[in-house]
C-alpha cells in the first residue's frame, strides 16, 4: 500500500510537471532583438514591467508600447532590451511586491511600475534602488519611495476636466453622478475629490452621489443601470475610468436626450457611445505611452545617465465627433485589433 | 573487521530504514514534487550577472529568490494551518482572507491613533491587536456555527463579507502604513546580508511544527480528528463537540490575524483590500496539502508544503517566461491532480484492507 501511495505521488510529481511545460504552451516571445542588437555581444538591459492588472486592456496597451520602445532602442543604441511582463492577474499590492523583489533576484536593469497600492510598494521599491536597481512609476505612483520618476496624468485635474466637460454638454445645470472604480484606488480618489472641487464652481450642478463597484465592464454598466433605475432624475455621468464604456450595454439603456456622459480613457470600444452622441466627450489617457514613454526614460536615465525629471505629465486627449476617426486611426496604429472600422474611414 | 562490517551494515539499513520511512510519509510526495519543480527551475531559469562581482548568478538557485519564495508562501501557509484544522474538524472557514485584512487595518489604525511610541511598546501592542482580532472572529465564527446550528460554510460566507465590510467603513478604503518598527521587525535580516528576511519564512515553519505537534501530539489534535472523522461517533463517546467546534475556528482565526501582523509589518500597510481571494488558495493549499474536505484528515506540515507548491507554481511560470496568462489555469488543474491523486490512493487503500482482511 505504501509503495502504492508513493507510486501515485511520483505520478502527481510528473503530472503536474507535465501540467507546468503542456498549460504553459510555447514559452513567451523571445525579446526582440535588431540585427544591430545581435552583431554586439551587449549585456541585455532587462526591463520588469509591473502593471496593476493583466487583465485590464489599458495595461495591455502600455505593455504594446513598452515592447515597442524596446525594438526601438536595440536598434538604434546596439543593446537588446528586453522587457519581462511581470504584473498579476488581478489587482493586489502584495503580490506586485513580491514581483518586485523576484525582479531584482532574477537581475533586472530596471522595473516600470503601476502601483495598486502605494502603501505596499514603497519598501519593495526601497529594497530594489538600495540594491541597486533603478524604480520607474507609471499611472499610478508611489511619491514616498525613492523611485527616480513617474509618468502619468495629474489625477485631481484629470477629475476637474471631466468635470468642466460635463458642465459644458449640461449647460452648468443638473443633477450628475459620479462613477468611481474601486473604492481602494488611490488615483481614482484624487479624480473624484477634483470632479467634486470643479462642481463647486457650477451651483447649477448637484451631484447625487458617487458610486464604487468592481472594476469589470459588467459590473461598471450594471451598476449605472441600477443608479440610473434608482434616481431617474440623473442627468450627467462623471466617470473618472471609462469601465462601462467598454461594453455597448448602455446605448440601449441610456437615452443620449436625456443624459450625457463623460468619462476618462478612449479606447475602441467605447467609440460607439462619442459616435451616438450619449459620450459627446471622451478624455483619453494615451495609454500606449504609458508603456513607450517609460522606457525611453528608464533607458536614458539607467543607460545613456541622462536627467530625468521626476515628474514626467502625460496629457489627457480630448476625442469628440470631430477627432473620432484620427483618434481611431491613432488606436489602430498603437496595435489595437478592435477598432472598428468605419470609425478608421472618417474624416 | 566482522563488526566493522556489522556497524556499517547497521548504519546502512538505518539509512534505507529512514528513506523507507520517508517515502511512507504523508508529506514524501509533496516533497518530491517541491523538489522536482526546484531542479526544473534551477535547470531552466537562467543565470545574470551579479551587480557587485559580474559572476553569474541561477535566477532560480540563489538565497534572495529561494527566501523570497518562502516569504511568499508563509501568509497562506500560516492561514493554511489554521484553515487545515477547521478541515479536519469537517468545517470550512472562508473568512480568513477577511479576517486578515480587517486585523491588519485594526492594527494599523490603533498604532496611528496612539502616535509614535518606542518599538517593543509598538510591535507589543501591534502583535496583540491582530492576534486579539484574529481571536475574536474565530469566536464569532465558532459561536454561530455551534449555536445558530448553520453550516461553516454559509456562516463564514457571511463573515467573509461582514468583516471587509467593518474593515472597509473602518478605513474608509485607506492604506494605512503601519510603524517603521514593525516592518524592521518583519524584515530583520538575522544576520544574514542585508536584503535577506528570513522571519515571515520561519514564522512559517514554527507555525507549521506547533500545527503538526497540535495534531498530532495532542488531545485535543485528536479530538480534532475524531469529530471530523465521525462527529456522532464522537458524541457518543462523550466529545463536546461545539467545544471543539468553536477551538477549530478560534485557531484559525489567530492565525489568520498573525498572518495579519507579518503581512502589513513586511509590506508596510494596511487596507480593507488586502487578501481579497487569498481564502480559496489558503483551502487550495490545505486541499493540495491532503486534507480531506469531509472531514478527519489533514496535516499542518502537509498544509505548508501545498502552499510551497502553489507559490513554486507560480514563481515557476514566471522565471521559465512561460506566458502569464495561464496561471489561473495551471493552479486549477494542479488542485484537480492532487486531489484525484489522493482520493485513488484512498480508494486503493481501503480495497487492499479489505482483501488483507478477507484472507485473514
Amino acid at each position: 500500500m505504501r509503495m502504492g501511495i508513493l507510486g501515485n505521488r511520483i505520478g502527481a510529481t510528473v503530472s503536474l510537471a507535465a501540467l507546468v511545460s503542456a498549460c504553459s504552451g510555447s514559452p513567451q516571445p523571445a525579446p526582440q532583438q535588431s540585427a544591430a542588437a545581435t552583431a554586439v555581444p551587449a549585456r541585455p538591459f532587462k526591463i520588469a514591467m509591473i502593471a496593476k492588472s493583466s487583465t485590464n486592456p489599458v495595461f495591455l496597451a502600455a505593455r504594446t508600447g513598452a515592447e515597442a520602445a524596446a525594438r526601438e532602442l536595440s536598434k538604434k543604441h546596439g543593446v537588446p532590451v528586453e522587457i519581462a511582463w511581470l504584473t498579476p492577474p488581478m489587482e493586489d499590492g502584495q503580490v506586485q511586491a513580491q514581483r518586485v523583489a523576484q525582479a531584482v533576484n532574477e537581475g533586472a536593469s530596471a522595473i516600470l511600475l503601476s502601483c495598486s497600492d502605494a502603501g505596499k510598494l514603497n519598501g519593495a521599491i526601497d529594497d530594489a534602488v538600495g540594491r541597486g536597481v533603478p524604480v520607474m512609476t507609471f499611472d499610478s505612483d508611489a511619491p514616498d519611495s525613492k523611485r527616480f520618476a513617474f509618468y502619468g496624468v495629474d489625477d485631481v485635474k484629470t477629475g476637474e476636466a471631466v468635470m468642466v466637460e460635463l458642465a459644458q454638454q449640461m449647460n452648468g445645470k443638473g443633477k450628475i453622478a459620479i462613477l468611481a472604480g474601486n473604492q481602494n484606488a488611490p488615483n481614482l480618489r484624487k479624480r473624484v475629490l477634483g470632479v467634486k472641487q470643479e462642481a463647486t464652481k457650477s451651483p447649477g450642478i448637484k451631484i447625487v452621489d458617487t458610486f464604487f463597484h468592481i472594476e469589470t465592464p459588467q459590473d461598471a454598466a450594471a451598476e449605472v443601470v441600477r443608479v440610473q433605475n434608482a434616481y431617474p432624475e440623473i442627468q450627467g455621468w462623471a466617470m473618472i475610468g471609462g469601465w462601462p464604456l467598454f461594453t455597448p450595454t448602455l446605448l440601449k439603456d441610456l437615452d443620449p436626450k436625456k443624459v450625457k456622459i463623460v468619462a476618462v480613457d478612449g479606447l475602441p470600444p467605447m467609440l460607439p457611445y462619442v459616435d451616438k452622441g450619449l459620450a459627446p466627450v471622451l478624455l483619453a489617457q494615451p495609454v500606449y505611452l504609458w508603456g513607450h514613454v517609460s522606457v525611453n526614460k528608464i533607458f536614458e536615465k539607467v543607460h545613456l545617465k541622462q536627467d530625468v525629471p521626476v515628474l514626467i505629465p502625460m496629457e489627457l486627449v480630448k476625442v469628440t465627433k470631430e477627432n473620432l476617426g484620427k483618434w481611431a486611426r491613432q488606436l489602430k496604429e498603437w496595435q489595437f485589433t478592435d477598432v472598428q472600422e468605419e470609425y478608421l474611414k472618417l474624416p | 573487521m566482522a563488526a566493522y562490517g556489522g556497524t556499517i551494515l547497521t548504519s546502512t539499513s538505518r539509512i534505507l530504514d529512514l528513506i523507507r520511512r520517508f517515502l511512507a510519509s504523508q508529506q514524501a510526495g509533496l516533497v518530491l514534487v517541491i523538489f522536482f519543480l526546484g531542479l526544473i527551475l534551477s535547470l531552466f531559469a537562467g543565470t545574470h550577472p551579479d551587480r557587485a562581482t559580474g559572476a553569474p548568478i541561477n535566477n532560480f538557485l540563489n538565497s534572495h529568490t529561494l527566501i523570497q519564495t518562502a516569504t511568499d508562501a508563509s501568509f497562506f501557509a500560516i492561514m493554511a494551518v489554521g484553515a487545515t484544522v477547521v478541515i479536519i474538524s469537517g468545517g470550512i472557514d472562508l473568512s480568513v482572507g477577511s479576517i486578515y485584512a480587517l486585523a491588519g487595518v485594526a492594527m494599523a489604525m490603533s498604532l496611528r491613533g496612539l502616535g509614535a511610541m518606542d518599538s517593543v511598546p509598538t510591535i507589543g501592542l501591534g502583535f496583540l491587536v491582530c492576534l486579539g482580532v484574529g481571536l475574536l472572529c474565530g469566536v464569532l465564527n465558532g459561536v454561530m456555527v455551534v449555536g445558530l446550528g448553520v453550516h461553516p460554510f454559509i456562516i463564514t460566507l457571511g463573515t467573509m463579507w461582514i468583516l471587509r465590510g467593518i474593515a472597509f467603513v473602518m478605513s474608509k478604503a485607506e492604506s494605512i502604513l503601519v510603524p517603521p518598527a514593525l516592518t524592521g521587525l518583519a524584515k530583520a535580516s538575522l544576520g544574514l546580508t542585508e536584503s535577506l528576511y528570513p522571519v515571515p519564512m520561519l514564522t512559517m515553519l514554527l507555525v507549521a511544527a506547533a500545527g503538526a505537534a497540535y495534531l498530532t501530539h495532542t488531545v485535543m489534535g485528536r479530538h480534532v480528528f475524531a469529530v471530523g472523522g465521525n462527529a456522532e461517533a464522537s458524541r457518543f463517546s462523550g466529545l463536546r463537540l461545539g467545544r471543539i467546534q468553536i477551538g477549530v475556528f478560534v485557531i484559525s482565526g489567530a492565525l489568520a490575524g498573525l498572518a495579519a501582523f507579518l503581512g502589513a509589518s513586511f509590506y508596510g500597510s494596511a487596507s480593507c483590500g488586502d487578501a481579497t481571494g487569498y481564502e480559496l488558495y489558503v483551502i487550495a493549499s490545505a486541499v493540495v496539502g491532503g486534507a480531506s474536505l469531509l472531514g478527519g484528515k489533514g496535516s499542518a506540515i502537509s498544509a505548508m508544503l501545498g502552499a510551497l507548491l502553489i507559490v513554486l507554481i507560480r514563481q515557476s511560470i514566471r522565471t521559465l517566461r512561460f506566458d502569464q496568462n495561464y496561471e489561473w489555469i495551471i493552479i486549477g488543474c494542479a488542485i484537480i491532480v492532487a486531489v484525484v491523486l489522493d482520493q485513488g490512493n484512498a480508494r486503493l487503500a481501503t480495497r487492499r484492507l479489505a482483501r488483507q482482511a478477507a484472507r485473514a
